[in-house]
């Protein structure tokens, strides 16, 4: 009771001294318990942190409740674990069991209770550090290694099974910043490869048992790796070098072989392309130079071209009712091309015999059409004055005999040329001898359409005035090859050949000026005989040049004056273009190949003139033996 | 082909038939104790506590995991005061809360200890893995994972009980230890009691329990075959 009394006494009077000094005070505050470690599973410890001390002197306290049991126990060890803690060894350690543990601040005025904490100690175990870090560098035939081992530590019993811990080390280079970890799993020793010549080494070793905490890191032990010889390492660097040496020649070889190679891989695609044209003219939008190298040297052929193409005209007097038209083929000499060109396009009244095919082609038609181009027939007799007015004459231009290429426009009276490119021929006066007119011998400049449509005109024109002997000449329907000659004497007949012709022929009976051969070409189907120039001496003036006809050989003349033709057997270079057919108008369906023996009324003249080569048809040999 | 394939085939079965024999005599007759060491004849038995052990630490694993994740969800409260009365229903059975107490005790009764502990859980981790599934806030993974916690309880069971048998048959531990623990036996003094736990102090029990079989393994271990890997 004394005591009691004393103590309130004491604390009234502290309370007063307190309050006197004008100080406050109060209750300690709430301690709270920081954590609870056990390094073995078998003893653990457990730190708070104190509240504020109120001011007073504060005491603490800690107390424990067991699982399943209300009776409360103060913490039996306040020191060996330091200040502010509470360390129960091991008779005091239950493992498995719940402690409930409170820790109470006490001072003069109050006391505080911290928030109680359960704890199982199998799960607040965190041991020491591993100990007895040992490194040692081994040797591996060439290569150093490092061998580290440890010892577990020392209070953990791992040995009875009582606590099993896992390892793990980490390693670095000692100017290095980053370690490098190493899980050991339960083993006490672990092996480092891959060394630094001449490196040195700090490593560290933790552990933790199966449920808990990992342990501190151990203190470092350093080593030093020895230098030694990196045989790897100059291996890969000789690699290296090699593989660049042989990839820098692949390079090299590649390089020089680039475009073999470019073709060999990527064989280049052919872009469409057409020959000779270039398709930058077109872009640069002159269509017409790029399309002018698609242009064959002869087509679309020039108005240059057109008169190689015309046929060279023969300058025929032509009385005024009649109206002559001779042509005169030119024959194209070394000019295939032009050949081609006259006797691919036979509707435009190209001479058919420069045609091949065409003539073999006509052959039958021209049978066919005899008997009505037999009225039509060019009638060259002696009109007199008034005819020769209606002169046909063609103008020669060159006489040349080396100009073989292009063949005279051919001249047509206006009536008679369908095409208008063809200037009418100017009539020439009759008296005019030195003017040879010759018969022009219409080539085949004459379409095939109109021409026909004249023929009988002529023909009935010509047949009135007739008296004479006349040739007659047979118009084909595609090709008009009209020779008609008057065989009166003032009626000369004079075949201008073009300057491709050496020789000029012409049908003139006093004066020759020109004497052309004539060259039947084709046998109408009117029996008229298409004639056209050819010259005296082909060997001498035209040694290539080929005839593509056939020469008629006169046998003679018949009684209506009509010519009578043979047929060459020989095919002057294999070359039968020309049907010969019988002239005479009383045969019309005398096909050719025919000779004719009868009708002769006189025979061939013979042959005295020079003109006359071998029995061809020569226009002034006709004129000579009818005056 | 065929006629080819039959006999190639028949060749290739009685070559592979050789070398198994083969293999298998070498097995015989090398046996794990190639220099005939001392304790060398235990191998097999540190064998098998490995393998139980490996068992059993499994299994805390899944009960570990399990019991956070009904912390996460259900968090009790701290401050019940019933929580501390809980109790577990294997608390009947004693168990060595300590290193001493349990390398003190006979080897036997510690391994009926574990097997005590094995069978007392069978039912309720079965009952438990029921009402989980049924549950359900609960996924996939937790309905496994239960699942499989009460599949490891029966394996374990099965494992500790051969490997009584081979320490028996080694004569390292008597032949007192046997099916002791029956069911049965069990059953009837604790039967109703787990059923009036919730689920949480449940996998907190259980958790605790297997904690304590893979330790009084890991210590029967080192008691009985101490040099391999003690």
């Amino acid at each position: 009771m004394r005591k009691a009394e004393g103590g309130i006494l004491l604390r009234l009077l502290l309370l007063f001294m307190l309050h006197a000094t004008g100080t406050s005070y109060s209750p300690p505050g709430k301690p709270t318990l920081t954590r609870c470690r056990s390094p073995e599973k078998e003893t653990f410890t457990c730190w708070w942190e104190p509240g504020s001390d109120g001011g007073l002197p504060t005491k603490y306290a800690l107390y424990y409740r067991k699982e399943n049991s209300d009776k409360v126990f103060e913490c039996p060890d306040y020191r060996t674990a330091g200040e502010n803690s509470c360390f129960f060894n091991k008779n005091d350690t239950s493992v498995w069991v719940n402690y409930n543990i409170t820790v109470v601040a006490t001072n003069a005025l109050g006391r505080t209770f911290s928030d109680p904490v359960d704890i199982d100690v199998v799960y607040i175990v965190k041991p020491n550090p591993p100990e007895n870090l040992a490194l040692t560098v081994l040797w591996d035939q060439t290569w150093p290694y490092l061998h580290v081992s440890w010892e577990s530590p020392q209070k953990a019993d791992t040995r009875s099974g009582w606590i099993t811990l896992i390892y793990e080390l980490r390693i670095k280079l000692e100017d290095e910043d980053e370690w490098e970890e190493h899980p050991a799993g339960q083993q006490k020793t672990f092996n480092i490869f891959s060394l630094c010549s001449g490196g040195k080494y700090l490593v560290q070793v933790r552990c933790k048992p199966d449920h808990g905490f990992w342990s501190e890191w151990s203190s470092s032990q350093y080593v030093k790796v020895p230098e030694y010889f990196n045989r790897e390492k100059s291996m890969w660097v000789l690699a290296v070098i090699f593989s660049a040496f042989a990839l820098f020649i692949i390079t090299w070889l590649i390089h020089m072989n680039c475009h073999n190679l470019k073709q060999c891989i990527l064989p280049s695609v052919p872009g469409p392309k057409i020959k000779g044209f270039d398709e930058q003219l077109l872009k640069d939008g002159k269509s017409m130079d790029a399309f002018s190298s698609l242009v064959g040297a002869n087509f679309p052929p020039t108005t240059t071209n057109y008169e190689d193409l015309l046929v060279e005209y023969l300058e025929v007097f032509v009385p005024e009712e009649r109206e002559l038209m001779l042509e005169e083929t030119k024959e194209l000499h070394n000019d295939s091309l032009k050949f081609e060109n006259s006797t691919s396009d036979c509707d435009s009244g190209r001479g058919s015999c420069d045609s091949h095919t065409l003539l073999i082609d006509k052959s039958e038609e021209e049978k066919g059409q005899q008997p009505d181009q037999q009225s039509s027939e060019i009638k060259m007799d002696g009109k007199g004055q008034d005819e020769e007015d209606k002169y046909l004459t063609c103008s020669p231009e060159n006489v040349d005999s080396h100009q073989l290429s292009s063949e005279k426009v051919k001249t047509w009276p206006s009536s008679f040329s369908p095409l208008p490119e063809y200037s009418p021929i100017p009539l020439q006066q009759p008296n005019s001898h030195e003017t040879s007119k010759q018969p022009c011998l219409s080539d085949s400049l004459f379409a095939a359409g109109p021409l026909p449509s004249h023929f009988p005109h002529l023909g009935h024109n010509t047949k009135d005035e007739i008296g004479s002997s006349y040739w007659q000449f047979g118009i084909s329907n595609k090709q008009l090859h009209l020779l008609h000659q008057q065989m009166e004497a003032h009626q000369q007949l004079q075949a201008h050949k073009n300057a491709s012709v050496s020789n000029i022929g012409h049908l003139q009976l006093p004066s020759v000026r020109f004497t052309e051969y004539v060259e039947v070409q084709r046998v109408s189907d009117q029996n008229m005989v298409i004639l056209h120039p050819v010259p005296s001496h082909p060997e001498t003036s035209y040694p290539d040049w080929h005839q593509t006809e056939e020469y008629s050989k006169v046998k003679c003349v018949d009684n209506d004056n009509g010519l009578l033709l043979l047929q060459r057997e020989g095919v002057e270079e294999g070359m039968d273009m020309c049907s010969y057919e019988e002239l005479p108008e009383s045969d019309p369906s005398k096909t050719t190949n025919t000779t004719f023996t009868s009708p002769c009324s006189q025979p061939a003249p013979s042959v005295q003139d020079e003109r006359v080569v071998g029995g061809y048809v020569e226009t002034s040999v006709f004129t000579l033996p009818t005056y | 082909m065929m006629a080819h394939i039959r006999p190639v085939s028949a060749v290739w079965v009685g070559i592979i038939c050789l070398v198994f024999s083969s293999r298998l005599s070498t097995m015989k007759a090398a046996s794990i104790c190639p220099n005939d060491q001392t304790g060398c004849h235990l191998l097999p038995l540190a064998n098998l506590f490995d393998r139980v052990i490996q068992h059993s630490a499994r299994m805390h694993g899944i009960s570990d995991d399990l019991h956070s994740e009904f912390e996460l969800y259900f968090l009790p409260s701290k401050n019940q005061i019933g929580r501390v009365s809980r109790n577990c229903h294997t608390s009947t059975i004693l168990t060595p809360n300590g290193k001493e107490n349990a390398q003190r005790i006979a080897r036997e009764e510690l391994a009926e200890i574990i097997l005590k502990l094995l069978v007392a859980w069978r039912d309720p981790l079965w009952h438990f893995h029921q009402s989980m599934s049924q549950h359900d806030e609960f996924t996939n993974f937790s309905s496994n994972k239960s699942l499989e916690m009460s599949d490891m309880v029966h394996e374990l069971r099965k494992g500790v009980l051969k490997v009584v048998e081979k320490m028996q048959m080694l004569g390292i531990i008597s032949n007192s230890v046997g099916d002791t623990g029956s069911p049965e036996a069990l059953l009837t003094s604790d039967s109703a009691e787990w059923r009036f736990m919730k689920d949480y102090d449940l996998l907190y029990c259980f958790r605790r329990d297997s904690n304590k079989i893979q330790n009084y393994l890991k210590i029967l271990k080192c008691r009985i075959v101490p040099k391999h890997g003690c």
